[in-house]
């Protein structure tokens, strides 16, 4: 078969659901549970730092993982210290972060502040955990952290009671890496379908106190909180998908097959 | 000396952070805040080693008619978000932010959506049952795909669990097994950094 | 002096990290016994690694060709372990294409890495004696951007249709993108990575894969440097001393006896 006669056939099963919906029903996973548990059982009050680690390549999984984890954030009152360890997230964490608070009518520098981007992620890991204002002097809007209340209260690590990684690559194992080995803080990760399956030893282990992998988790995520969204959309197209993947696999043994009886 | 210097710097600042990992003291971790500070200084200024390269290849090739028209596109590129980024800052609004958001971000979207095609193309062409594990694997890859979207769950409600214990169970211990060889590479290769003893990193 | 020296560090040792130290600790004393080892019997044996193998075939094939060898180190940066890796492997290619007359190009990632790589080229050529072949524009920075950079080395192969391609480093989710569209020009793919999902896009759209440490072991491979031929025999006794405590570890879990989990806990 005809690279082209698959790529058409690709482009047929993703789009069509996309204007026919299927009503797939979807089903809780474990890990998505328990990184919900954790995020419920926040008190009121309490900070979290949300690390939006990811590109824009990846925005159409990241982003409904982004507003599902902001939404239950915001709902519970916990106050969000948001930066980015990637240029190109910085841009779009503001933009989610901006997008969800609006919603809930939180307030800059009292109930969320966004610091920014630092590169040398081992560096500014390492260093949120002494103190912020020594990492970023300024957040991205460039308020010095001294004047704003929240951050007047939320120094380092010792203040906040966990760490949310928004990621596309690697870089919540750099916050397992350093933030919970050194400074021992829970690490709660929300990656892409394809960077889930890497993380599994570390669900396995507790260095991961929650794991949301992909479209699949974000469904799963928006269905925990009872608010649909870009998730659940995503998953009847990635059903077809599938599906398409798994025909064209029994299609190449039997052309495999075919050939060796001849 | 030459190749003496950096040796010793490498190593006098791998010891000094192996120490201050174990020992705890103020003065120490005055130094250490001291080291992340200069780490982020001295990372910005490589991005100008890179940026420079990038300039200077590109102005070279404007000169070859074959190559001119692209690298104008990417000098024209860098000159105008540096402009815009200059004088009108990154914030909502600013032509810099629209750039990104209208170019940049579609750009690396389209490029990422690329893999569903090749994913499908390579799953035609690669995934074939040449031997009994072959298909076994195969096998194993199919119930997991189903398993992760709902359709799999209409089909029976067993294959989502299988899916689960699937990832968790057996494809977790292989994946251990590998992260525990590379953490293991990783500490050698380390020591070795440490020892003087692996001298890649200075091109040698 | 000494004693107070030692005494000052035993009332300030962080006591939670103990266990870590008495690892490395271990680790360290087995680095540099079998380094010692290999000192005084010569290389150790290392079973063949045909990706490795697979390199000079590669070469030799785009020589016959006239076409250039691709090379790159993926998104990793130069502190990464697996580019550190690549960079070894990097000169022993460079040294075969440098023999062969062959173009090698390197699109990078990262600026550093990119500097690195020109020094590790530029002298294996100059150990082939062939300086004066050396091209430093064929290795260049390209972007940061991990699509943009996929897009870079797509565009190279397409263009200039090398007859190998070799892929070794950290490669993220773009690998696939560069693995299928070199497989649709045709040329012959070596790949290895320290990323273990990665790995099973390369295994299937390359004709060679390096898997996990096989990628490290490579510098001592190609070398046959006593110094590390003797850190891999660590690692593999290491490893041994893993399997063990986790055998041991189950078995004490599974009677109720916490203690031995409790050893490798971080407090």
């Amino acid at each position: 078969m005809r690279r082209e006669v698959i790529y058409i056939l690709i482009v047929a099963a993703i789009t069509v659901p996309l204007f026919l919906p299927l009503g797939l029903k979807q089903r809780i996973t474990p890990e998505v549970e328990k990184f919900y548990q954790t995020v419920e059982e926040l008190p009121a009050g309490s900070s979290v730092i949300v690390s939006f680690d990811f590109e824009a390549s990846t925005v159409a999984e990241t982003k409904p993982i982004a507003y599902a984890v902001l939404r239950q954030l915001f709902s519970k009152n916990v106050s969000v210290i948001s930066l980015s360890m990637l240029a190109e997230g910085t841009g779009l964490g503001y933009d989610f972060l901006t997008k969800i608070t609006q919603e809930y009518n939180k307030k800059y520098g009292e109930d969320y502040v966004f610091l920014g981007f630092r590169p040398q992620y081992q560096a500014t890991i390492l260093g949120l955990g002494e103190d912020f204002s020594r990492v970023f002097p300024r957040d991205y809007l460039g308020n010095g952290l001294s004047s704003l209340q929240l951050t007047q209260k939320v120094k380092n690590y010792a203040d906040v009671a966990m760490i949310i990684s928004i990621a596309d690559g690697d870089l919540p194992q750099y916050w397992v890496d350093y933030a919970q080995t050194r400074y021992q803080k829970k690490v709660l990760a929300a990656v892409t379908a394809v960077m889930a399956t890497t993380y599994y030893p570390y669900l396995s282990s507790g260095q991961f106190s929650g794991l949301v992998g992909g479209l699949k988790g974000a469904a799963e995520y928006e269905l925990l909180l009872g608010q649909p969204g870009l998730g659940s959309k995503g998953m009847e197209a990635q059903s077809l998908g599938h599906i398409l993947i798994i025909l064209l696999i029994i299609v190449g043994n039997l052309t495999l097959l075919a050939k060796r009886n001849k | 000396m030459p190749l003496r210097l950096p040796l010793l710097v490498v190593s006098i600042s791998a010891l000094f952070m192996l120490v201050q990992f174990f020992v705890k003291a103020n003065f120490l971790d005055s130094a250490y805040q001291e080291v992340l500070d200069w780490v982020q200084i001295i990372y910005l200024f490589t991005l100008w080693v890179g940026a420079l390269n990038l300039i200077k290849l590109h102005a070279k090739k404007t000169q070859d008619k074959r190559q001119a028209f692209y690298s104008l596109v990417t000098l024209a590129g860098i000159l105008l978000m540096l402009i815009f980024g200059l004088s009108g800052g990154k914030a909502t609004g600013s032509a810099f932010n629209w750039v990104f958001e209208n170019v940049q971000v579609p750009l690396q979207a389209t490029m990422f959506s690329l893999l569903a095609f090749f994913v499908a193309s390579a799953a035609y062409r690669g995934f074939r049952a040449r031997s009994g594990e072959a298909f076994i694997l195969l096998a194993v890859a199919s119930l997991v795909m189903l398993g992760r979207v709902p359709i799999g769950n209409l089909i029976s409600e067993r294959i989502p669990d299988l899916a689960n214990w699937i990832l968790n169970f057996p494809s977790m211990a292989a994946r251990r097994g590998i992260l525990i060889g590379i953490g293991l590479g990783t500490v050698a290769t380390a020591l070795r950094i440490i020892l003087g003893i692996e001298r890649t990193y200075l091109g040698k | 002096m000494d004693l107070l020296i030692v005494q000052i560090f035993l009332l300030s040792f962080n006591n939670s990290r103990l266990n870590i130290l008495i690892a490395l600790v271990i680790a360290g004393l087995l680095v540099f016994y079998f380094i010692r080892e290999a000192k005084k019997k010569g290389a150790l044996y290392l079973r063949p690694i045909s990706g490795l193998t697979a390199i000079e075939e590669a070469v030799g094939r785009a020589t016959e060709m006239g076409k250039a060898v691709l090379y790159t180190t993926g998104l990793g940066k130069m502190e990464r372990v697996a580019t550190i890796a690549s960079m070894n492997i990097l000169g022993n290619v460079a040294r075969k294409v440098a023999s062969y007359g062959t173009p090698l190009i390197i699109p990078c990632y990262d600026p550093v890495v990119m500097a690195v790589a020109q020094e590790v080229v530029k002298e294996s050529f100059a150990k082939e004696g062939k300086s004066e072949a050396y091209r430093p524009e064929n290795i260049y920075f390209v972007t940061q951007s991990q699509f943009g950079y996929a897009a870079a080395v797509d565009g190279v192969m397409v263009r200039e249709k090398p007859a190998a391609n070799l892929f070794l480093g950290t490669f993220e989710a773009e690998s696939l993108i560069l693995a299928e569209t070199g497989n649709s020009i045709g040329a012959i793919q070596i790949a290895g990575t320290d990323s273990t999902i990665q790995l099973s896009f390369f295994i299937v759209a390359c004709d060679y894969t390096l898997i996990g440490e096989e990628l490290f072991a490579a510098s001592g491979y190609l070398s046959g440097d006593p110094k590390i031929t003797g850190s891999i025999k660590a690692q593999d006794w290491l490893k041994i001393f893993i399997t063990l405590a986790i055998i041991l570890g189950v078995i004490f879990s599974t009677m109720g006896l916490d203690f031995w989990s409790n050893l490798f806990s971080l407090k």
